[in-house]
């Protein structure tokens, strides 16, 4: 079956028109109006699940590579969104995700907070992901990053708990600087290189000058590398992310981090691959610093949440040393690192999730999620805490889970690529994430049953609450399962995801920004490549606009 | 020289900007995110062609040729990039005033606590707030007392006992010594 290019839309447009109909009566929304609320959001949830994995099969798996010029606009001057295997996947695992916490979160989103519109947010916040995951030019992935930054920024303070406020400045604030970051290397890229669309500054970046390369690059892996909180730019991060209710944090947990990470690869792979290899030392040793930090930090942690939001940052930091030796390899193929990056990812965004959301049961029920003062919890509530093992043990890299095949695949790379120190660091850090797991379960689950607050929590005494809560986490875990144990099929589906990415040209091509005006851009690039001010190259951007008038 | 100027603008609203941040007061830091966006706006404009009295759209093939053979027309994206941008920092601007307000009837005070309180407190270098931990449980009480009372949205929960029911006994009850 051929798909439509015209599906691309959905997975930002549903979810968005969803959500504005549901604000129409989110405001004043009755218990039966919050359960149509429910009802809707569950239904686009489904939808975007669907239409993601159709693009997944298609793009991924059959290697197609799907463009959307909106309004039929052809491509430097409308609007581009493209879809291929790496975008796919990440669209695919974020309906998973979303769609698995989204049940924990009707069950544990009190009324206030579902009047105040918590399932439009949810909704929108999809839009953004999906929107950056999906778009084709500069401005439109700053955009979406605005709209998934704003919703998050209402979820993560919807309530006004003082907690809530205090570190919600800061995330508000330290996400904004990265934004500004970001919109800042898209001026630079407009005013230098004449463009926005993604494709025309791949096709562009290696006839423009050194400084302006090193220039661009610098500021996207800031702006983009403070939304994935690595090394230096993460701590937004561990201050905000015990705040919430746990459905938000399970839900952040899962998807924020990986916009950035996604716009990472995105960005290395098709803006400028050379600086794979001449960057190499420096993004190891950011790959190095960040997965020590975030164990070491997570060791330190009072509570189930801030131990667990603590370890996304050590997760990235994995993620991004993948990325690093994508271009390397001295046995294994090039672009071994990126697949067993993709595949890292994949692992991370469906554990990640279960174990927050498995950790939140565990603070809902205790009524605390300060380590000291919980406890025996396996009595009471034996399959949280057989779930809860699971996914840590999972998150861990223990064998026949999919931490073992990403972690494994990670290490082989870097041992091929003979980064020695790398490789150790990040045996180290596993054996940091392991004894942080015992150290979870060991003070949450075993011991004598203490809990902290005296009000009865009845919120697992409930049939079908426990249900809701604890069914999506045993679907993410036995997900985690099996893509262990069908390790060999998952890893060559992400390498060809890799090497699909790694391949700018079938980019440039599928998005062909220029053919239509191929006579101009030759003379225009002769006069790019010898220019780095603000102002003078402009000679390419000159023909954009106008040209279209005389070709009608 | 025009465009140097800009770049003088660009640089002093960006300097500004991040110097307000790094003060301590809440007002400021809303008033330096503001310049920060000016600072890139004014960038977003540079990156258009600096030049006045050209159109940017033409309406034959001829007049185009003989415009672009003098000069270069006018570029019209910078002015709707920026118009966006201005939207968005609008909207979050906003959104941050009234973050900042809530925490101002929160904590009575306009700074961002920080400084002054010991950095490793409860072995947790990043909380840098003065609220205590019930505070940061707050939400917690409040759904167990309002919403779970309820059977309404979802139906199942076992009712509550009588004598829990009142919520100012249940929250004294809970007025928990945190080791």
């Amino acid at each position: 079956m051929a798909l439509s290019a015209n599906l691309l839309a959905v997975p930002a447009a549903g979810p968005l028109l969803t959500a504005a109909l549901i604000l129409l009566f989110a405001r004043w929304g009755g218990r039966t109006l919050i359960r149509h609320q429910i009802a809707l959001t569950t239904l686009a949830l489904c939808v975007n699940l669907v239409v993601a994995v159709l693009l997944f099969r298609a793009t991924a798996v059959q290697g197609e590579r799907f463009v959307l010029q909106l309004g039929a606009w052809s491509a430097p001057f409308g609007i581009t969104v493209y879809a291929d295997g790496l975008s796919a996947t990440l669209l695919l695992l974020t309906a998973l995700v979303s769609l698995a916490v989204y049940p924990f979160a009707v069950a544990t989103i009190d009324y206030h907070r579902a009047r105040m519109g918590f399932h439009p947010l949810y909704l929108f916040l999809l839009t953004g992901v999906n929107g950056a995951f999906l778009a084709g030019d500069l401005f439109n992935l700053y955009v979406f990053f605005e709209v998934l930054l704003m919703a998050s920024f209402v979820l993560l303070t919807v309530g006004a708990q003082p907690a809530q406020t205090n570190s919600g400045i800061r995330y508000v604030v330290l996400n904004l600087l990265a934004s500004t970051v970001f919109l800042v290397a898209a001026g630079i890229a407009y005013g230098t290189l004449g463009t926005l669309n993604m494709a025309q500054i791949a096709e562009r970046l290696p006839l423009a000058s050194p400084a302006v390369r090193t220039v661009f690059a610098g500021l996207l892996m800031v702006g983009f590398g403070s939304k994935a909180a690595i090394f230096p730019l993460f701590f937004w991060l561990p201050a905000s992310y015990h705040t919430p209710p746990p459905a938000v944090t399970a839900l952040f947990g899962g998807l924020l981090t990986k916009v950035g990470v996604y716009t990472l690869f995105r960005s290395f792979t098709l803006f400028f691959p050379e600086l794979l290899l001449s960057w190499q030392p420096t993004l190891l040793t950011i790959a190095g610093a960040t997965m020590l930090v975030g164990a070491l930090g997570a060791l330190a942690q009072p509570g189930i949440r801030r131990v667990l939001s603590f370890h996304i940052i050590s997760h990235v930091g994995f993620m991004l040393m993948g990325l690093a030796v994508a271009l390397s390899g001295n046995n294994l193929a090039i672009g071994f690192g990126l697949g067993a990056a993709i595949i890292y990812l994949c692992h991370h965004m469906i554990i990640k999730t279960a174990l927050i959301m498995a950790g939140g049961a565990v603070e809902l029920h205790m009524g605390s999620d300060r380590l000291a003062s919980i406890g025996g919890l396996v009595s009471r509530q034996p399959f949280l805490a057989f779930l809860f093992f699971m996914a840590a043990i999972s998150l861990a890299g223990v064998p026949p889970f999919s931490g073992f095949v990403s972690k494994l695949s990670l290490l082989q790379i870097t041992l091929d690529t003979r980064h020695w120190v790398v490789s150790g660091v990040s045996l180290f850090a596993s054996l940091l994430t392991m004894l942080n797991m015992m150290r979870l379960w060991r003070e949450s689950f075993w011991g004598d049953y203490k809990r902290p607050s005296r009000i009865p929590s009845r919120i697992l005494q409930s049939g079908l609450r426990q249900q809701l809560m604890l069914t999506p986490v045993a679907v993410l875990v036995l997900l985690s399962l099996a893509l262990g144990i069908w390790g060999e099929p998952a890893f060559r589906l992400s390498m060809q995801v890799a090497q699909q990415a790694l391949d700018r040209q079938a980019y440039i091509e599928a998005v062909s920004p220029s053919t239509q005006f191929s006579t101009r851009p030759a003379n225009g690039l002769v006069a790019l490549s010898g220019t780095d001010g603000m102002n003078s190259p402009q000679v390419v951007a000159g023909f954009a606009t106008p040209t279209l008038f005389i070709s009608q | 020289m025009i465009s140097l100027l800009l770049a003088f603008a660009v640089g002093s609203l960006f300097a500004s900007g991040a110097y307000l941040i790094l003060r301590r007061g809440q007002i400021k830091l809303i008033l330096g995110l503001a310049l920060m966006s000016h600072g890139v706006n004014l960038l977003l404009f540079g990156s258009g062609r600096l030049i006045e009295g050209r159109p940017p759209i033409f309406v034959n093939k001829s007049e185009y040729a003989q415009t672009i053979a003098w000069n270069l027309p006018a570029d019209p994206l910078p002015q709707a990039l920026i118009l966006t941008a201005i939207v968005i920092s609008f909207g979050i601007t906003a959104f941050v005033i009234v973050l900042v307000n809530r925490r101002h009837t929160v904590t009575q005070s306009d700074f961002v606590h920080g400084e002054l309180v010991p950095l490793l407190r409860e072995g947790d270098p990043f909380d840098f707030s003065n609220s205590s931990e019930t505070d940061q449980y707050d939400w917690l009480a409040y759904e167990v007392d309002e919403v779970y009372d309820s059977d309404e949205i979802l139906p199942g929960l076992p009712p509550l006992p009588p004598s829990e029911r009142d919520e100012s006994t249940a929250m004294e009850e809970d007025q928990y010594q945190w080791p």
